[in-house]
């Protein structure tokens, strides 16, 4: 019973993490169709971001295996 | 419910059961390696499976760095030239961007370092009946810990004790604050090297339990899951990408958190 209980847990915490990762996306896109020229420093930034809010998305993940 | 129905669930069970021992050893550290079906290595009580995989990207990569990466000729060709876009790329955009020029410099082997190692250890867990020893977290602790050392000891080395310690009470802050301030900057050091463990390893381990668990459903319902091949060969595509992708977010993160150290208040 708890399997089914975490697995949900991190069903939400996907929900989370794939809100804030389109948010970023949508918004570096904006920035790049707005300035083409500053394309390669918002790719970057925006690839930490993803990765940080990625960790947490995983984090989830991990403790989802864990708690089995 | 019907007998028949009971039965059916419980051999459907059974073999969830099953396929989910069969992925945890598959995932899992083991003392037995199987490069080929039918034939069973067993190792030494000092040597893993995930060792070996570590033992054999060293040697791989020494081997295409020290016999294959001509960099004196004149005109680079093949292979020379694919490894020196990357190796630039991460002098270039990684380490002398964040860390200066003349530090770039001299920290681009250790970054050069981490890409190719990483790279390598991810693309052999993709090779099958290979290991991934990245999806180990004792694995990717251990060089999330070079970068910790490069964080503490580095930072001692450039700035001198009091220098590293001052970059952690930022200036023009009331004292009241700092009382709280200090200890959350002190608890980041850790916690960013916890973060970039956490993310290699549960990026490499979630990419393989997925491919494996969709592979699984033909097992469970036999020909109707045939479909699920397709799905599989798909994510496989897109753990390739993920082997990279996690390679140069591994070094870009070392790069960014070492050069907050080496350069604090920049």
């Amino acid at each position: 019973m708890t399997d089914s209980i975490s697995t949900i847990g991190v069903g939400i915490v996907t929900v989370g993490a794939a809100y804030g990762i389109g948010r970023l996306a949508a918004a570096a896109m904006e920035a790049i169709a707005r300035q083409p020229e500053a394309a390669p420093k918002i790719q970057v930034s925006m690839l930490i971001a993803a990765a940080l809010i990625e960790g947490v998305a995983l984090f989830g993940a991990v403790v989802c295996l864990l708690a089995k | 419910m019907t007998p028949a129905v009971d039965q059916a669930a419980d051999a459907l069970a059974a073999k969830n059961a099953a396929l989910q021992e069969f992925i945890m050893h598959h995932m899992a550290n083991s003392h037995t390696w199987t490069p080929f079906p039918f034939l069973k290595i067993e190792l030494p009580s000092y040597l893993t499976v995930h060792g070996v995989m570590l033992v054999l990207a060293a040697v791989l990569l020494l081997l295409v760095f020290g016999a294959l990466y001509r960099k004196k000729d004149a005109v680079p060709h093949g292979l020379t030239n694919l490894l020196e876009v990357l190796v630039l790329f991460i002098r270039n955009q990684i380490s002398i961007q964040f860390l200066g020029e003349e530090d770039g410099r001299r920290m681009a082997p250790l970054f050069c370092s981490f890409f190719f190692y990483i790279l390598c250890l991810n693309l052999m867990g993709l090779v099958p009946l290979f290991s991934s020893a990245t999806a180990n977290v004792n694995v990717t602790g251990a060089l999330a810990s070079v970068t910790l050392a490069f964080m503490v000891c580095g930072g001692i080395y450039r700035n001198g004790p009091v220098g590293f310690l001052r970059a952690f009470a930022p200036r023009g802050v009331p004292w009241p604050v700092l009382v709280f301030l200090v200890p959350i900057e002190l608890l980041g050091l850790v916690i960013k090297s916890v973060a970039l463990t956490i993310r290699l390893f549960a990026n490499n381990l979630a990419g393989h339990i997925v491919i494996y668990a969709l592979l699984g459903l033909l097992m469970m319902f036999g020909l109707r899951a045939l479909p699920a091949v397709g799905l599989a060969v798909g994510l496989f595509f897109l753990e390739l990408l993920v082997c990279f992708l996690q390679a140069y977010i591994f070094t870009l993160l070392s790069a960014i958190f070492i050069g907050q150290i080496y350069h604090p208040e920049h």
